[in-house]
């Protein structure tokens, strides 16, 4: 999809994108380079899932990379990583084993981390630090 | 006024930048991989999965490096079929460490981390109409877990697909752009139910990139246990199927038992006849299989 200042007869572009609000719309502003008219793309609960779905990060360029997520479905999974901590029954993370989970990609990423966490509070560990990843990874045969 | 097709770029949005970045995290994840193999059926229930695994068995024993993806998101069986349901998906230093049977066949298989009887489910934001978007998830968690996976180096990748003949098509133009060379194994049992629709699916894939090796004839009869002899499960099929035989595994309850306590990494010395023939013709299929992806196309 892209957008057109018929005014101008010039492609717009995306000046700002906000996550999905609790209807599921997203809101995508776009502006025109030469003459500054600005329109907002308002999608409905079925176009913003069709995007999402792809895994995408949606956001003028270079937000994603500054730590600036406008993806929808991130937020998503945030909710489940929330859950998963919420789960976790006080087994906390070092900073050099979450960093290895975070280069899991974010959706299978809670799924591990309950995993991990199930593994740590049966085998008695109030924490997991990298030793506890490589001893499960052992334990497992990976 | 100008049109779509005037414009360069797209407006800032990055999106098809993203889906080029993620065929190439893809691409550069299955770098090690010598050949995935695609293996997909017509119909349901006609022993994809475990002629998946026993074709993994079968490769594994002549000296391969081979791992399973279990792609059927939503019936997945492979964590059962390898011992592995409670095997945690555990982080390595790039991604997900790659699970491993004692015998060395690595599973990934969505049965390892989802509770038995749990269905697969995305949180939506549309709520109801999952069948607009379902399948476009369905491949972007495909394209994850090929990316996220540390494969290292294996002879074979083997995807177990979901059953029907419109997926296999939608796979294979999926597959056929994530790096390896991509060859298809069609599943069928000797019932013109089901070769009807595999022949279907052998039209469709023709039309695509992929390579098809052939079809295998599952539940090929079965040993009687009182004569020995192999005896017909299905009435004699008609319809042909315009692609190589690569083998037919007979059917037996005792390997279908075994089975279900995890596909055994050898026949048990106590196992039936049976047992050893449906392994015997599983080596078959693997020594057909073998030169026919080492030919060129």
């Amino acid at each position: 999809m892209r957008f057109l200042c018929v005014a101008c007869d010039e492609p717009m572009k995306l000046a700002e994108a906000g996550p999905p609000d609790g209807g599921g719309s997203l809101t995508a502003v776009f502006a025109c380079a030469r003459c500054g008219h600005r329109i907002a793309m308002l999608t409905n609960p079925w176009e913003t899932e069709m995007v999402t779905s792809l895994g995408i990060r949606i956001g003028p360029a270079g937000e994603a990379e500054a730590g600036a997520s406008r993806c929808p479905f991130s937020g998503v999974v945030r909710e489940l990583e929330a859950e998963a901590e919420a789960g976790a029954d006080g087994v906390a993370w070092t900073a050099a084993a979450l960093a290895r989970l975070e280069n899991i990609p974010e959706f299978v990423r809670p799924m591990a981390r309950q995993g991990v966490e199930h593994y740590a509070r049966s085998h008695g560990h109030s924490e997991i630090d990298e030793r506890v990843l490589d001893e499960a990874r052992q334990r497992f045969g990976m | 006024m100008r049109t779509y097709f005037d414009l360069s770029g797209d407006g800032g949005s990055g999106i098809l930048a993203q889906v080029e970045a993620q065929r190439r995290e893809i691409a550069a994840a299955l770098a090690g991989v010598r050949r995935l193999v695609a293996v997909a059926s017509g119909t349901g229930g006609v022993g994809k999965s475990t002629l998946t695994m026993g074709l993994a068995q079968a490769l594994r024993r002549r000296g391969g490096e081979v791992a399973i993806l279990d792609a059927d998101f939503n019936g997945p069986t492979q964590a059962r079929l390898a011992g592995l349901e409670a095997t945690p998906w555990l982080p390595d230093g790039r991604g997900l460490a790659l699970p491993r049977r004692r015998d060395g066949i690595g599973v990934v298989s969505l049965g390892s981390v989802l509770a038995a009887a749990a269905p697969m489910e995305f949180r939506a934001l549309a709520r109801g109409d999952g069948h607009v978007w379902r399948a476009t998830r369905e491949f972007t968690l495909l394209g994850q877990l090929l990316a996220a996976v540390a494969w290292g180096a294996l002879d074979v990748l083997l995807v177990d697909l979901p059953p029907g003949a419109e997926r296999t098509v939608h796979y294979a133009e999926y597959l056929a752009g994530c790096g390896p060379e991509v060859a298809f194994v069609l599943v069928t049992i000797p019932s013109d139910l089901s070769r009807g629709v595999v022949a279907r699916s052998i039209t469709a894939l023709r039309a695509t990139p992929c390579r098809l090796l052939g079809y295998v004839e599952n539940m090929a009869g079965y040993r009687c246990r009182g004569c020995g002899e192999v005896r017909p499960l299905f009435p004699a099929a008609t319809i042909p199927l315009d692609a190589p035989l690569l083998g037919a595994v007979p059917f037996d309850p005792e390997l279908a038992a075994l089975c279900d306590r995890g596909w055994p990494a050898a026949a048990p010395e106590a196992a039936g006849a049976g047992v050893a023939a449906a392994l015997d013709a599983l080596d078959d299929v693997a020594g057909s299989l073998l030169p026919a992806l080492e030919t060129a196309r």
